[in-house]
Order: C-alpha cells, then sequence, then structure tokens
C-alpha cells in the first residue's frame, strides 16, 4: 500500500468532490451586494410622464425602496402589481422604480395600461445601475428612513418576501 | 386707471401660470464615482491613449450579465454602458485603481477578472507556485533515484516469473524440486 | 412509437453493458477464456445498440417526429438538413446519447484490435470499459432521457439554439470534440487492467499509447476547432478566453501529452510506469470533471447548458471512480517494477521528466483557477472572479519553458552523452534562435516575452528540422538517392518519428504565432456613415451601407465594406447582426479577411439601416490563420504516428537497450 499516493490522493479527492457537492446548490447568477450597510449612492432623475426631476436625497427621512425593472422582462411583468399594492398599502414607505434598459415609449405604454403608485425613473447610460451593481432586472433595494441600504433582493418579489424586507427598513 | 387694475388682475391671474413655464427642473444627477472613491488622482487622458487605456482597463472587469466575458469584449448592453464610464472617468483622470476600485463598491469583487492578493485569495496565487517548487524537488529526487546505481535490476527477458502458472504446474509434476 | 423503440434499446444496453462488465471482471480473476470471449461478445454488442439508438434518434429527427420528446425540444421544420442532422448533439440529452455512441464505438473498435493478444489483461479493461458505458447508459436511459413520449405532440419545433446554427464550424466542433473526450475511457481500461493485474509489460504498453495517441489527435483539433469557432463567430476578436468549459476540455489533453511523453520513456528504459499510469487515470478523470462542469450548471460560463439533474449524478460517478483509481493505484503502483534506470540527468529521459513536471504544473494551475471561485464561497460566502489576467499570466511563463523544452529536450541524446556530444547538439541551433530572434525585431516586435518566445521557437524548429529528417539524411549519405530517402526514412519506416516531429514542428508555431499575434494585434473603433472611409493597417475600408436581409429563421442586418490595399480591391466583408425569432438581443457575426501574414477582422458594435451608419470595432492580428494549420497539422501528426511498422514494435522489448551513440546507424529502425 502506497501511502503516498493514498494521501495525496485522497485529500486531492476529498476537496475536489466536496467542493464541487457543495456549490451545486448554489446559483451562479446569484451575487451578494458589497452595498448592504453602506449610504446608497445619489442620483437626481427625471420621472417619465411628469418629466419632474426627482432627487432620491429628497426622501430622507422615511424608508424606500428601489425596484431596478424593464418592459421585457417577464417576472418584472409579475412583480409589478405586488409592488404597486404594497406601495399603496404602507403610505410611510417610498417606492421608486427606475428603468434599466429599456425605451420611454416602452415603459410609459406599460405604466399606462397597468397602472403606478409611485415614480418611475430614466436612468442616464445605466450610470445608476451600474453605482447600485445592478447585472440582472428586477433588482430591489431597502434604504432605511437615514438613507442607508440595509437589505437587497435578486428576482421577483411576492408579497411575503416584499413585507418580510419591509420589516426590515421600518424598524 | 382702469387700464392699469386690468394688466394687474391679468398679471395676477396669469403669474402662478408662468412661473411654472419658466421654472427650470433641478438639474439631472447620476451617482458620480466620486462618492465612492474621492477625487481623481492621476493624469486625464485624451485621443488614443484614452482609447487603448480604456481597452486595457476595460479588460480587467468582467461584464456582470456575460458568462465569462470581460467589458472590454462583451457585446452587451450593460458592458457598453460599464465601458462608457471607464472610458469616462479615464478622461477625468482617474486612475486603474480607482476605477477598479469604484467597481468593486458596487458590484463585489466578483466584478475584477483578476483577483486581488489579499486575504484568502492569495491562495489562487502562491498554491501554483508551491507546486512549482513542490514538483521541482519530487523530480529532482527521482531523477536521483532512477540513475543510483543499484536502480531497477533489469530481469532477463526469458526468466520466469515467481507466479507463471506454466512454472508453477512444472514444478508440481517435477514434484517441489528446484525452486527458483 | 420511435420514442418507445429507443428506450428500450437504451435500457437493453444498460443491461448488456453491467453483464458484460460483470463477466469481464469475473473472468479477470478466475482466468476463464470463455468469460472473455462473452466479454467480448457483449462490448459488440453494447456497441450495435448504441448505434441502432443514434439512428432512431437521427430518423426521428429527419422525419420531424416531434412525438419524441428531443425533437419536439431542438426539431424545426424551418431549418436547413445539415442543421436537422446536427441538432442530435445540440442540447444536453442528444449530446449524451452521443457521447454513448462514440463509447460504443470506441469500445468495439478496441476490442477488435486487441482480439490476439492480452488475454489476461482484456477482461479486467473490458469490464472497465462496460462499467463507464453502463454509467452513460443509465443517464441516457434517466436523467437525460431524450426519448421521452410527448402526449401531444406539436406541428412544429423551435430549432436548436441559434447561436449554434450560425456558422458550420459549431456542426464539426462537438464531433471531434467527443472523440476525443470519450476516447480517453480506452487507455483508462487499459491503465486499471494493469494495475489490476500488477504488470505494465510491453504487450500492453502498445494498445495503450495507440489508444491514447488517438484521441489525443481528435481533442488537439477538437480544442483549436472551439477556439476558432469563437473567433469566427462570438465577435471579440480573440480565440480563447480562459472560460470554465474551455478550460474543461483543456486539462485531460494537457495530462495525455505528459502520458505520451512519459510512455516513450516507458518503452525505451521500462521506467515512468507509475508516473504513465497515474497520468492516463488523471486524463479520464478530468474527462469526466470537464463533462461536469460543462452540465452541471455550477460554472458561470458562455458554455454552460442549463442545470438539471445530471450534474449530482455525474458527481456520484467522479467520486466513484475517483476513489476507485486513487485505492487500485495506491495498492498495486509498487508491484509496477521499473526494468531499467537513468544514465545520466542531463539526458533526454531527463527531459521528459521536467517535461512531466511542467505540464503537471500547468494542469495543477488551471485547475485551481478554474474551481478557486467555488473554494472561496464555501469558505466566506462571497463571490470572486478568477478570469484571463490570471490565467494569461501563468500560462505565459510555462508556455516559455515549455517551448524551450521543446528545443532541448529533443536535442539531448538518450543515455549519457560526452561533453563533446553535448556541446555539439545544444549549442549548434543557438543559430536558430538568432535568426528568429532577429526577423522579429527586423518587422518591428520589441516586447521581451516575443522576441524570447521567438529565440526559444527558433532554437526549437532548428532541433526539430534535424530530429525529424536525422534517418532520410543518413540514408543519402550512405548512398541513396532522395525520393528513396525520404520514402524509407520518413513515411515507410520512420513514421513515428517523423509523425512526432510534425507535431512538435505545429506546437513551434502555435506557440510563436499566438505570442506575435497577441503583442503584435491592433485595434480601432470608428463611427461611419454611408460613402466614408477608414485607414486600417495598411488597408483601406469604404463602407458602402447597410442592407437588410430575411432568411426563414432570421433578418440580417449587413453593414457592407470594400477593402483596399495599395489602391487595388482585395475583398469585400459584411459584418452583420443577425436577429433571431426567438432571441431578444439580436447576434452579432464578425466577417473576417485571412491572410497568410495576418486577419482583418471587423465586427458591428451599432448599426441603423435608417441613417445607413454604423459603428465598427476594426482589429488586425498577424499570424493568426497559422494557429489553426499548424494545429491540423499537428493532429494529422499524432495520426501519422499513430502506424509505427511493425518491426519497430517487435524491437521494443522489456530489455532496454544500450545507450546509443549520438548517430544511429541506418539499418536500425529509427524511433522518436
Amino acid at each position: 500500500m502506497n501511502r503516498t499516493v493514498l494521501i495525496v490522493g485522497g485529500l486531492l479527492a476529498a476537496t475536489l468532490v466536496g467542493l464541487l457537492t457543495l456549490s451545486l446548490d448554489r446559483d451562479p447568477q446569484a451575487i451578494a451586494s458589497p452595498l448592504i450597510g453602506r449610504e446608497a449612492p445619489t442620483f437626481a432623475l427625471r420621472e417619465i410622464g411628469t418629466g419632474r426631476t426627482v432627487d432620491l436625497a429628497q426622501f430622507r427621512g422615511k424608508p424606500v425602496v428601489i425596484n431596478f425593472w424593464a418592459t421585457w422582462c417577464a417576472p418584472c411583468w409579475e412583480e409589478h402589481p405586488v409592488l404597486v399594492a404594497n406601495a399603496r398599502r404602507t403610505p410611510n414607505v417610498q417606492f421608486v422604480g427606475v428603468v434599466f434598459q429599456d425605451t420611454e415609449e416602452k415603459i410609459q405604454n406599460f405604466l399606462n395600461a397597468r397602472g403606478s403608485g409611485y415614480p418611475t425613473l430614466v436612468d442616464v447610460e445605466g450610470k445608476t445601475a451600474i453605482a447600485y451593481g445592478v447585472g440582472g432586472v428586477p433588482e430591489t433595494y431597502f434604504l432605511d428612513a437615514t438613507g442607508k441600504i440595509v437589505a437587497k433582493y435578486n428576482g421577483p418579489m411576492s408579497t411575503d418576501i416584499l413585507q418580510e424586507h419591509l420589516q426590515k427598513v421600518m424598524q | 386707471m382702469k387700464r392699469l387694475a386690468l394688466l394687474v388682475i391679468a398679471l395676477a391671474v396669469a403669474a402662478p401660470y408662468l412661473v411654472h413655464a419658466l421654472q427650470v427642473q433641478p438639474a439631472l444627477k447620476v451617482p458620480d464615482a466620486e462618492q465612492f472613491v474621492g477625487k481623481p488622482k492621476g493624469t486625464a487622458l485624451a485621443g488614443q491613449a484614452l482609447y487603448l487605456r480604456t481597452n486595457q482597463v476595460a479588460a480587467l472587469l468582467r461584464c456582470p450579465v456575460c458568462q465569462g466575458l470581460s467589458v472590454a469584449d462583451s457585446p452587451s448592453e450593460m458592458a457598453v454602458n460599464m465601458k462608457g464610464q471607464v472610458r469616462e472617468l479615464l478622461q477625468r483622470g482617474y486612475t486603474e485603481a480607482q476605477i477598479l476600485q469604484y467597481f468593486e463598491l458596487s458590484y463585489g469583487q466578483f466584478v475584477l477578472l483578476e483577483p486581488k492578493f489579499e486575504g484568502v485569495n492569495t491562495l489562487v496565487w502562491l498554491l501554483p507556485l508551491a507546486a512549482l517548487i513542490g514538483g521541482a524537488v519530487v523530480v529532482y529526487f527521482v531523477l536521483r533515484k532512477l540513475s543510483a546505481p543499484t536502480a531497477g535490476q533489469r530481469p532477463a527477458a526469458n526468466a520466469p516469473r515467481p507466479d507463471d502458472p506454466y512454472l508453477a504446474r512444472v514444478r508440481e509434476m517435477v514434484g517441489g524440486e528446484g525452486k527458483s | 412509437m420511435i420514442a418507445l423503440l429507443g428506450k428500450n434499446l437504451i435500457l437493453i444496453s444498460l443491461l448488456v453493458s453491467v453483464a458484460g462488465a460483470l463477466v469481464g471482471f469475473v473472468s479477470g480473476r478466475t482466468g476463464s477464456v470463455d468469460g472473455l470471449r462473452w466479454s467480448r461478445r457483449f462490448a459488440y454488442l453494447y456497441a450495435a445498440l448504441m448505434v441502432a439508438a443514434t439512428f432512431v434518434m437521427e430518423y426521428a429527427l429527419l422525419t420531424h417526429d416531434f412525438s419524441v420528446s428531443y425533437v419536439a425540444q431542438v426539431g424545426s421544420r424551418s431549418v436547413p438538413t445539415w442543421v436537422t442532422i446536427v441538432s442530435l448533439w445540440s442540447s444536453l440529452e442528444g449530446s449524451i446519447l452521443f457521447w454513448g455512441l462514440v463509447l460504443g464505438l470506441y469500445i468495439a473498435g478496441a476490442t477488435w484490435f486487441t482480439r490476439r493478444d492480452n488475454a489476461e489483461t482484456m477482461p479486467d479493461a473490458i469490464g472497465i470499459w462496460l462499467a463507464t458505458g453502463a454509467f452513460f447508459s443509465f443517464l441516457i436511459a434517466g436523467p437525460a432521457n431524450p426519448f421521452h413520449t410527448v402526449p401531444n405532440p406539436p406541428f412544429d419545433g423551435p430549432g436548436p439554439n441559434p447561436l449554434l446554427q450560425n456558422h458550420l464550424l459549431m456542426a464539426i466542433h462537438p464531433p471531434f470534440l467527443y472523440l476525443g473526450y470519450v476516447g480517453m475511457t480506452i487507455p483508462f481500461g487499459f491503465a486499471c487492467a494493469a494495475l489490476l493485474r500488477g504488470r505494465l509489460g510491453a504487450s500492453l504498453t502498445r494498445p495503450l499509447r495507440a489508444s491514447l495517441l488517438l484521441p489525443w489527435s481528435f481533442l488537439t483539433i477538437a480544442i483549436m476547432l472551439g477556439g476558432w469557432w469563437a473567433y469566427e463567430v462570438l465577435g471579440w476578436g480573440g480565440y480563447w478566453a480562459w472560460d470554465p468549459v474551455e478550460n474543461a476540455s483543456l486539462l485531460p489533453w494537457l495530462t495525455a501529452t505528459a502520458a505520451l511523453h512519459s510512455m516513450l520513456v516507458l518503452e525505451r528504459r521500462g521506467i515512468l510506469k507509475g508516473w504513465t499510469v497515474t497520468l492516463v487515470q488523471a486524463t479520464f478523470l478530468l474527462v469526466l470533471l470537464g463533462t461536469f462542469m460543462t452540465r452541471s450548471g455550477v460554472f458561470n460560463s458562455v458554455h454552460s447548458f442549463t442545470q438539471s439533474a445530471i450534474g449530482p449524478t455525474i458527481l456520484v460517478f467522479l467520486a466513484i471512480s475517483l476513489i476507485f483509481s486513487i485505492a487500485l493505484l495506491a495498492m498495486r503502483i509498487d508491484k509496477l517494477e521499473a526494468e531499467g534506470r537513468l544514465e545520466a540527468p542531463l539526458s533526454r529521459e531527463g527531459m521528459f521528466l521536467v517535461n512531466n513536471l511542467i505540464f503537471v504544473l500547468l494542469t495543477f494551475t488551471v485547475l485551481v483557477g478554474t474551481v478557486f471561485p467555488l473554494v472561496v464561497e464555501a469558505y466566506n460566502g462571497k463571490q470572486m472572479s478568477v478570469g484571463r489576467p490570471y490565467f494569461d499570466a501563468m500560462a505565459v511563463p510555462l508556455g516559455a519553458v515549455l517551448l524551450f523544452l521543446l528545443g532541448v529536450g529533443p536535442a539531448l541524446p538518450w543515455g549519457r552523452a560526452s561533453r563533446e556530444q553535448l556541446r555539439r547538439k545544444l549549442v549548434l541551433p543557438i543559430a536558430g534562435a538568432a535568426v528568429f530572434a532577429t526577423v522579429g525585431f527586423a518587422v518591428g516586435i520589441r516586447s521581451p516575452w516575443t522576441l524570447l518566445t521567438l529565440a526559444f521557437g527558433g532554437y526549437a524548429a532548428w532541433v526539430t528540422i534535424g530530429e525529424m529528417f536525422l534517418p532520410m539524411l543518413q540514408r543519402m549519405r550512405s548512398g541513396a538517392s532522395f525520393g528513396n530517402a525520404l520514402v524509407e526514412g520518413q513515411l515507410r519506416r520512420g513514421r513515428r518519428r517523423t509523425g512526432s516531429y510534425i507535431v512538435h514542428a505545429g506546437a513551434v508555431i502555435v506557440i510563436i504565432a499566438i505570442a506575435v499575434g497577441t503583442t503584435m494585434k491592433t485595434q480601432s473603433e470608428h463611427q461611419l456613415t454611408k460613402g466614408q472611409t477608414v485607414e486600417a493597417r495598411g488597408y483601406t475600408l469604404r463602407f458602402n451601407g447597410v442592407e437588410q436581409r430575411s432568411e426563414p429563421h432570421r433578418t440580417a442586418t449587413i453593414a457592407n465594406f470594400d477593402v483596399f490595399r495599395d489602391g487595388k480591391l482585395v475583398t469585400q466583408l459584411g459584418p452583420r447582426m443577425n436577429q433571431y425569432q426567438m432571441m431578444r438581443e439580436p447576434i452579432g457575426t464578425p466577417d473576417v479577411y485571412t491572410t497568410a501574414g495576418g486577419d482583418l477582422y471587423l465586427s458591428l458594435m451599432n448599426v441603423d439601416i435608417a441613417s445607413q451608419s454604423v459603428g465598427i470595432h476594426v482589429i488586425a492580428t498577424p499570424l493568426v490563420v497559422w494557429i489553426w494549420l499548424a494545429v491540423i497539422a499537428m493532429g494529422l501528426g499524432g495520426l501519422m504516428a499513430l502506424f509505427p511498422p511493425r518491426r519497430s514494435a517487435v524491437a521494443q522489448t522489456a530489455v532496454a537497450p544500450p545507450p546509443e551513440p549520438a548517430v544511429a546507424v541506418p539499418t536500425e529502425p529509427e524511433t522518436a
């Protein structure tokens, strides 16, 4: 029995197989956000429809939910009514939508057909998305009243998930 | 007098609308790198130098929506936006380190294609080096062992092997004499 | 009905392979001659069943039988016939069926070619092969079943992934890859059988070598085809991104190359048996790892098939194979006695050991880099990336060392050599180094790494040409005519030597072409409107406008360019964006003008048909075409070296030949 082979080979094999087994659970698309716990990047963007400039700073003092989305993203269609309903139900939380890689016309048509209860803003050359580390849509950021990012959720939210995260910012 | 009063009333009625029409919206503001990494620490670039440097720095950043391609190589809209951001920051005089740090602060280490030499990441740089040294040592000892004067006594091509079944039968028949 | 037929064929193949494996292993222990005969029958039967199942699937595809689940997944009435045929391997389930087909054919072939010898070891080898076959049949019958019956078959299907329809290379890259990958099962069987026997002698070395060289040749070409396809289709102007799936194809190639070299020492001196067997086992295990990486969804890659139940199944088989291989190695490796010794470390044999070290190091480094993000995430939950900059930084110095060995290794004679001989062999080729480096400098190369690469390359080129044509020159020196010497010395008697040195020559060319191409590449971006011209690398490009063309499955927006050099029109290029019906973003396809000196590569950044404007990326890379041609030469050289004349095989006995003089006498059969 060659001990060297056994030990070296055994170690290599155990490490490799163990590693691959652990990794089977993970989703290579889900990337954790380093922004959590830090102050949210500031922005002032144009609102669709009214043309007003909406500044994030004006919501200081209230928790804010920022949702990045697009009309070409099927899960965003499912998520939209959940957001609108919750925005109405919790008026002390400010909801804001930011458009990600889409045309104003499509967004406007979508909102006209399905309604909205909060401002939807247009990004400039994707810079806001980049600053927030957005890698896909929908992605939602939860800010507390001081403007700090407390949580982030990748993917479409159900009412339960949304309310679970809202608890975190309403403390 | 009446005309003046009418003018004043007209102005008073029109005033709010005029104010609203003339009201300029506050300037748009996108999150700026300055919030993340402070003021530019390098020299501003332009022209061909800017073009080359943009490609170099973009090649170190990973496109978050693609599968492994760098921002320099990816044709996706996200990568094009990021590359534009890199170009703008270089134009303003940010250094490569600052630009990489800016993206790292919003996307995490995931976006850096070259692993930073810190913490557990050092292993990815050190393990191959350790393997090189270890391997060289092993090769040295193997070379020595194999060239030792007593190494590998060559058995003669026709020498019967100890577990040869035919030899065993012969021995059986001959009655166990003459072991090899 | 057809789905049922296919499913049953696979189930029978599962039974046959399990039975055959059992018979093989039992016969290996008892030495039963009947057992061997039956295991061979099972092997042929397995192959027949896999061929039949593949026929059934292709029939279903070509007749657009959408009641078969795989056809419903990738079939379409509106794609060209060749696309229908190759859609067999375009998606996961079909590709595993294809794997089974190639495996069956290899097993049948290996069983046929060894039908007359090695009766002691064949049962074990067949046992291993059929055990592997059983696993893949299990996969096809279970998690990756393409033969499900669709209850309400649709009238038409979506067709295979559009990216795969864009280019013909997509049709031939997978078959070559599978011929390479799957084929590594055969030498694995021989290696394990040798360990089980406790003996690795000349009679087994020959089939071991042949069964490794054949898939190696295919894998070499397959890797190149993958790179070539990426270059021609993906639009970023490069051919290798160190993507996890690219790495997966490279890892077994590296260990297989090391094993081939190790085997040369084994043949000559009867040493390094343990190394060789370990490397062959590692090659097969890396193939399993590679297929896991591609199919499990664990790795972020351009290539990945989607996540499914296949991942865990392959992982289990990989774990079992690892445990089996390591246990077998630990228990039996000491039985493989060395039959010779090394005369001197500074010899060709010594260099082979160093060669092994470098290849294993390269394998280790690429493997570590590829799985490292998983390690970090398991350790602290954070995601990080290990990308191109890391791998390039590691591969470049190791590549330079390999190129150095390509020169010095074959220059050194076998066994001990005198000072004088060493000096003559090692110093003369420096002239080659000087010539190459000077030429490089003269054409404008200033990068130190590239000049060093050229110097090493020139040295290696001198040595390779010299060693390759040695038999011919010796014959001519003893009076033979040029033609006679060439045919007899190089092609009839010296095929193995010639083939091997062709591989080396190809490798030298590839490394030089990569180095020069990378450092001397130029690129620029331009926004143009119709009629505008732009200069790039000595060419003048005139933009003639944007047109749109409708094809049955896609709409193409093409930007047309005239390309002039020295005032003369040399070609027309049409980089395009293809919009497929079911994809959101269009897929860009570049257009390339290839010459011996370099490529002119155009890809679109943005295009607008209304304003007739276009944004293009112009990339000029020198010597790219030589990479593809040289690798094809490497593959052909490997195939050539596969067929040595029978006489030299007999001369390779377990007795190591005495140290040869530096110049061999012409009457001895020449081997590398």
